[in-house]
């Protein structure tokens, strides 16, 4: 059944190339195809333990089975981990299709294809049992993410991405195959890694592969280009989805593969080992970095480019602790981050296409335009910044009780001060392009872009009401890591530390609420227009050109404070790389001389070696 | 089977509470104002002025806005910080703060100032623009120190509950009384300088060079919104504080002393509260402002540089 889908996926793939000229019937088709892998992962939901409505399982994928190709064969397999990412991906993916069919429109087959393709290579990355699966899809992924980022035209983001994109290819192909050379096998069932050194290297190398897809510091430097140069359903999908393949395939080496004993066999301090610290150090500092970064930053893309960075590295604290209230915060903060951001830069891309602008401060006043984008993107800011109002509080929640249960105490005020400095770009975000002086007479977005953005909105609240339902999904993973579920029912969660009752801050939300607008309704009040303010009405006609959306800039003292730390960033970090590496590859171009007496040489020492080699030993 | 009457009853007592929280915020209003007056060797307005205030500004017949948008501002700040005081533990006395722990009321405690945001920047007033990202900086600065401070409690506690920590300080065992926390108390009373806005760190309203900042377009029943969400403000975030260091003011045991001891543990709250903010009068008045800049480097430089000994201390405490 299962390669069912991946074919049809293939074929469609093709087809859109042939509809090149045909943008919206090739969207309307692949949106409709893209609905597939979300109807396989509702079929897979009772094997998971999660009950849904006979009516939404219309697949019946009940069992996986082993596919020959050729001479190899694809072993897919479903796990609750693989499970759980791909609802994620693949009920993103179709309102980011939804959403292209009124925004592509030049080569729009080469789009879908690619589209398609990477939800292809999702789908086998998610579904492998075996490291050559896993490979083979992650490469079709990454290859079809490059042939999107080369529709951007910006060189920067192109060979970054491709460098970047190699040596994680390398890092990651390396890293199995010395798994292989210590295990025999390539199914990750069957590995049972010895804690040696060797291992350590390469389940480095994978994390650090890995590291690259989920923009950890300082493998990051591709995303900013990435994400801010290339078409926005693209980018959601990119941010908000395939950033999590990078987590996905973290968690399946370092807990599924590896296991926690294992891990702990290289150290631990306060019990979490010293692998997963180092990660969680990692991610804390991605996430101040990223924060800061974005805060800085006046193109929209580039700052949700680094706030999606930053947002990332709490993934790593959680999975880097690695305890199960840890775990299930990582995994509730991928769901938000795939949900918030998705919808931000989507409703970017809406401004984009009704005032053709990116710049925050060309920006301003489209709140009253745009209704329904602003409250849109407020909804979404809101589960970004951990605002109660949404589900983003209770995964930073999760993740602060993670850190505060095994006593980190430098982590966990990092983890905060980060999240203060959310609010910082969060309303630059809201003030520089929804609020403030209206300075364009435009429409509200395309129906088709506003379906897409509030759909995709719809998670953040079912999961303020539910976040036990979270826990219920992370619980098969947990247990099979052989750890148990944290102690929930479906509004309060319960830790060593403190509860969250989410029912008790809906229900004073909505009293509180009420009280105020008891408050604010016993005078009538009266509106009037935007320049009946301190100007009286009468805007001086001196200052006709002189904007007073005071965007510009607007940080300008964080800048001059922060900027100087962090001016010499990561790219300065790999250049140096490059450079040792120019000057070590200039050292190993002088051993071909082009001489043959010296080549005649190299082989005679060689046979030397050898020869003195054996007789020695 | 939800027990109704026992619901409706801690729906009244939150009632009352919340009403004597605002009335407390009002007399804070006109106490200020008449301790700086009394400072700066002025006679001032009447105690009873932040009363006056309010209810003048809330009996407006002309109210202007600029829109929904604008609207929000009045009806998340006066929700937000209501919420806010529901989940803290007030003189012992927890209403929902056994349903959410600290991070939740930090979190709270931005719906508030983010709605506030929201509507001040739908303003457009560039000044309202300027007031609201010298806040936010203010915000991002002084809560280093702050959380700081907070999660070494946390960790030292071993509960991340502000109930928790005010139970784990009964008997007087204020957390003051530690030298540790002592000096976390003057970190904490120096970011809680910041978190009032009183001067040196009114960066934020600065009515000499940005017209009151965010609040610049505000006039009428908005304005009184805004006015009361400061005052509640101040009750939320002495409370925060007196929650944290002096075990909340609870003095006699509810179990001991029953009816008695909520009487007495209000009075010793609402004195204490009335410190701190007293402390906080004194230090406003005498000082001048800061630019924005060096507000961030003194809490980034120095406030925090105690805080960092602070979560030291406490790493080789949980460390033996």
């Amino acid at each position: 059944m299962i390669v069912e889908v991946l074919a049809i996926l293939l074929g469609t793939a093709f087809l859109m190339l042939a509809l090149n000229k045909f943008p919206k019937i090739a969207g309307t088709i692949a949106f409709f195809v893209s609905l597939l892998p979300f109807l396989a992962v509702l079929s897979w939901a009772g094997q998971m333990g999660i009950n849904i409505p006979s009516y939404l399982n219309l697949l019946h994928f009940e069992s996986m089975a082993t596919y020959n190709l050729g001479a190899g064969s694809l072993l897919l397999e479903i796990t609750p981990l693989g499970w759980f990412f791909l609802l994620l991906l693949a009920s993103l993916f179709p309102m980011v299709m939804l959403y292209s069919v009124s925004f592509v429109r030049e080569n729009a087959g080469g789009f879908y294809a690619a589209m398609l393709m990477t939800m292809l290579g999702t789908f086998g990355i998610i579904l492998a049992k075996d490291m050559l699966t896993f490979f083979l899809f992650w490469e079709i992924m990454s290859w079809s993410i490059f042939a999107l980022v080369l529709r951007g035209h910006d060189r920067r983001a192109i060979v970054s991405y491709l460098a970047f994109g190699s040596m994680s290819a390398m890092l990651i192909l390396f890293g199995f195959m010395i798994l292989y050379y210590d295990t025999d096998t390539l199914l990750f069932a069957h590995m049972h890694l010895a804690p040696t050194r060797l291992n350590l290297v390469a389940l480095s190398m994978i994390v650090a592969g890995f590291a690259v897809k989920g923009a950890l510091m300082p493998m990051h430097v591709w995303a900013p280009h990435a994400y801010s140069k290339s078409e926005e359903p693209f980018v959601a999908f990119l941010s908000g989805g395939l950033s999590k393949l990078g987590y996905f395939g973290m968690m399946l080496f370092m807990y599924s593969v590896a296991g926690m004993g294992l891990l702990a066999s290289w150290g631990t301090f306060r019990d979490v080992s010293w692998f997963g610290y180092s990660l969680a150090v990692v991610g804390a500092f991605t996430a101040f970095a990223g924060t800061i970064l974005a805060v800085m930053q006046d193109d929209l893309r580039k700052l949700l480019a680094y706030s999606s960075i930053g947002q990332l590295g709490y993934i790593a604290i959680g999975m880097g602790i690695g305890t199960p209230l840890a775990i299930t915060g990582a995994l509730f903060q991928a769901l938000n981050h795939t949900f918030f951001k998705a919808v931000l830069f989507l409703a970017a891309g809406a401004v984009y296409y009704r005032t053709g602008k990116w710049k925050i401060s060309e920006l301003g006043g489209l709140g009253y335009r745009m209704p329904f984008t602003f409250l849109a993107s407020l909804f979404a800011i809101f589960a970004l910044a951990g605002i109660p109002i949404t589900s983003g509080f209770a995964a930073k929640w999760l993740l602060y009780e993670a850190a505060i249960e095994k006593k980190f105490l430098f982590v966990t005020p990092i983890m905060l001060i980060a999240g203060v400095g959310a609010f910082l770009y969060a309303y630059k975000i809201l003030y520089g392009v929804f609020l403030g002086e209206p300075r364009y007479d435009v429409k509200e977005a395309p129906l088709g872009q506003l379906v897409a953005m509030w759909i995709l909105v719809l998670p953040l609240v079912i999961f303020l009401v539910f976040p036990g339902w979270v826990a219920d999904m992370a619980a098969p993973i947990l247990k099979e890591y052989g750890m148990q579920a944290i102690p929930h029912t479906p509004f309060v969660i319960t830790t060593s530390l403190g509860v969250y009752n989410t029912l008790a801050v809906i229900f004073g939300i909505i009293g509180t609420l009420l009280l105020a607008l008891v408050l604010y309704k016993w005078k009538p009040q009266e509106v009037v227009p935007h320049e009946d303010n301190y100007l009286a009405g009468e805007p001086p006609e001196l200052y006709e050109n002189i904007s007073m959306h005071a965007a510009y800039k607007y940080y300008e003292p964080f800048e001059e404070v922060f900027l100087p730390y962090f001016r010499s960033g990561a790219e300065k970090l790999w250049e140096v790389v490059l450079y040792a590496g120019e000057i070590l590859g200039t050292g190993a171009r002088k051993i071909y001389t082009g001489m043959v007496e010296d080549y005649t040489m190299y082989i005679l020492l060689f046979f030397i070696i050898l020869i003195g080699w054996w007789l020695l030993w | 089977m939800v027990d109704f009457f026992a619901l409706g009853e801690q729906i009244l007592v939150m009632a009352f509470l919340v009403t004597l929280g605002y009335a407390i915020g009002m007399f804070f209003n006109g106490f200020a104002r008449k301790i700086t007056a009394r400072i700066h060797n002025r006679v001032g307005p009447p105690i009873y002025q932040g009363y006056i205030d309010v209810f003048k500004l809330f009996g407006k017949k002309t109210n202007i806005s600029h829109g929904w948008i604008f609207d929000l501002a009045a009806l998340f700040s006066i929700a937000g910080i209501t919420l806010v005081f529901l989940f803290l533990p007030v003189a012992g006395f927890s209403m929902l703060s056994t349903d959410g722990d600290l991070f939740l009321i930090l979190y709270l405690l931005a719906i508030p100032a983010l709605g506030f945001a929201l509507g001040a920047g739908a303003s457009g007033n560039p000044n309202a623009a300027v007031g609201i990202m010298r806040a936010l900086m203010t915000m991002l600065a002084y809560e280093l120190p702050l959380v700081m401070v907070i999660v070494a409690m946390m960790v030292h506690y071993n509960t991340t509950s502000l109930a928790g920590i005010v139970a784990a300080q009964s008997n007087m065992h204020w957390a003051i009384f530690l030298p540790v926390f002592l000096i976390g108390a003057i970190v904490a009373d120096m970011a809680l300088q910041g978190m009032l806005m009183e001067k040196p760190f009114d960066i934020p309203i600065a009515p000499h060079e940005i017209a009151t900042g965010p609040m610049v377009e505000f006039g009428g029943k908005h304005l009184g919104a805004l006015m009361l969400y400061k005052m509640m403000g101040i009750v939320v975030e002495t409370t925060l504080f007196v929650d944290l260091f002096l075990g909340g003011g609870v003095i006699l045991s509810v179990a001991q002393y029953g009816w008695l001891a909520y009487v007495v543990n209000f009075l010793v709250w609402f004195g204490l509260i009335t410190f701190v903010f007293f402390l906080a009068l004194l230090i406003n008045a005498v000082f001048p402002r800061f630019r924005i800049e060096q507000a961030l480097k003194f809490y980034w430089k120095y406030d925090a540089l105690v805080a960092l000994l602070i979560l030291i201390w406490i790493f080789v405490e949980v460390s033996t």
